[in-house]
């Protein structure tokens, strides 16, 4: 099976590294050391995996990486530091959003999607665009409060 | 994952010339939303797969004479978007609105849920009441075919083997048609139909002028509910006449058990929401 040199850039990072066709991007990131994106399903059932590439929250899972030649892509570990988190990784934080933690990566570049299209959205809009993003501890309720809470935060920036 | 090697055209040609591959099996990805989940679980067997990322006249929603032209590359979130389609074909939008999820909506297209041809695949139902067309197209030629006809069992259609689907047609729906569309699932979202069911008709004073009934998940492809539609046709719209054609609708069906739900159960959820969703249809036609 034939390798192919995929250029990626990833977090404002560029990398190039050579795959099989049959690598998705979810296998690519986590190779390339990005183990913030989760693997859960492996069918885009459950959003673990998500990740924003050009502008466009997806399941990593689903995409072959050669089919991401060039493309911008974010995971959560790029949305901020810890000395510098990103609004919503800090509110979920101080909402106690997580129990296990690992829906979470997902949750939040979901919430970050959201925001980047609907910077006040309802209770309804966030249920929506969470609604890909599967959890069996939190019940969901402090997720919601730390999306919206990051939301009045962002748009007093 | 099985080994295959992937083709990425930038061309409508050179797409039709690594689909024309004989002795192979070539199969087409757009969205990959089924076909990757497929090929890992071993469903699929491709050896090649053939890329249909870059190709212009795949894409793109119009609105040609008194038809609307779907491009197969349309994502789910463009059916959700796109404002031709909410002005023209909201049953297709509401369908949109609970399909998958929305990054699944984001890559799923078109296209591809009709070419996997699931029998609960949600974005069949609607077109199947918009009386939609399948065009296809080799490097032998193109052809157009109905819907209807095009679906001829569970994850299968009558797309040859060089063949891509290249875009669903359908007449605009009369402007104040009303347009309902319903899907049972075990989750508000993220689920995979029990039953949906699309319904399309258009309202002239009391009577009910075309009507078009399409259930999804209840056979071995999605349906339209013939027999049901006819009863209404050219009448007088009544409650009676709506539980009635609810009724026809669900002797139509031919549901299974499976892990999702019994046959039993989905028959008489035809019911019920065939009899709410001619209801709802009725109430928003003019």
């Amino acid at each position: 099976m034939n390798m192919k040199t995929v250029t990626m850039h990833i977090n404002g990072r560029t990398h190039q590294m050579a795959f099989a066709p049959n690598v998705t991007l979810l296998n690519a990131l986590r190779d390339l050391g990005y183990t913030d994106v989760k693997s859960g399903c492996e069918k885009g059932d459950c959003g673990a995996c998500t990740v924003i590439v050009n502008g466009r929250a997806l399941n990593s899972c689903l995409l072959l990486a050669w089919l991401a030649e060039d493309a911008m892509i974010l995971t959560v570990a790029g949305m901020g530091t810890p000395d510098n988190p990103h609004p919503l990784q800090r509110a979920f934080v101080d909402f106690g959003a997580a129990q296990c933690g690992y829906c979470i990566p997902g949750m939040i570049v979901s919430a970050k999607a959201l925001l980047d299209e609907i910077s006040e959205p309802t209770d309804e809009e966030i249920r929506e665009a969470l609604s890909g993003n599967l959890c069996r501890c939190t019940g969901y309720i402090r997720v919601f409060e730390a999306v919206r809470a990051a939301a009045q935060e962002i748009s007093k920036e | 994952m099985r080994d295959f090697d992937l083709v990425m055209p930038r061309t409508l040609s050179e797409a039709l010339a690594a689909m024309s591959a004989s002795d192979i099996s070539v199969q087409p990805i757009a969205g990959g939303t089924d076909m990757v989940v497929d090929v890992r679980s071993r469903r699929a067997k491709p050896d090649v797969l053939v890329a249909l990322q870059h190709i212009p006249e795949l894409q793109g929603v119009v609105r040609e004479n008194g038809m609307i032209r779907l491009g197969a590359r349309t994502t789910v979130t463009e059916l959700l978007q796109n404002p031709l389609i909410a002005d023209h074909a909201d049953i297709a939008r509401q369908a949109a609105q609970v399909f998958a999820n929305p990054m699944v909506r984001n890559l799923a297209t078109v296209g591809g849920n009709v070419g996997s041809a699931s029998p609960a695949g949600d974005i069949i139902t609607p077109l199947l009441a918009l009386d939609a067309e399948v065009e296809l197209l080799s490097e032998n030629g193109g052809r157009k075919l109905s819907l209807e006809n095009f679906l001829v069992g569970p994850r299968k259609t009558v797309r040859r083997l060089d063949e891509i689907i290249v875009a669903l047609r359908f007449v605009r729906p009369a402007p104040h048609s009303g347009h309902a569309f319903y899907k049972l699932g075990l989750r508000q979202a993220d689920a995979i139909s029990i039953i949906n069911v699309a319904v399309l008709l258009e309202r002239d004073g009391p009577l009910v002028g075309d009507v078009r009934i399409a259930l999804g998940a209840v056979s071995p492809t999605p349906i339209r509910a013939h027999q049901a539609e006819s009863i209404l046709r050219g009448k007088t719209f009544t409650d009676s006449e709506a539980r009635e054609a609810a009724r026809i609708a669900s002797d139509e069906a031919a549901p299974i058990d499976d892990l999702r739900a019994g046959a039993e159960y989905r028959r008489r959820m035809v019911r019920v929401y065939a009899e709410r969703m001619l209801q709802q249809a009725w109430s928003r036609a003019r």
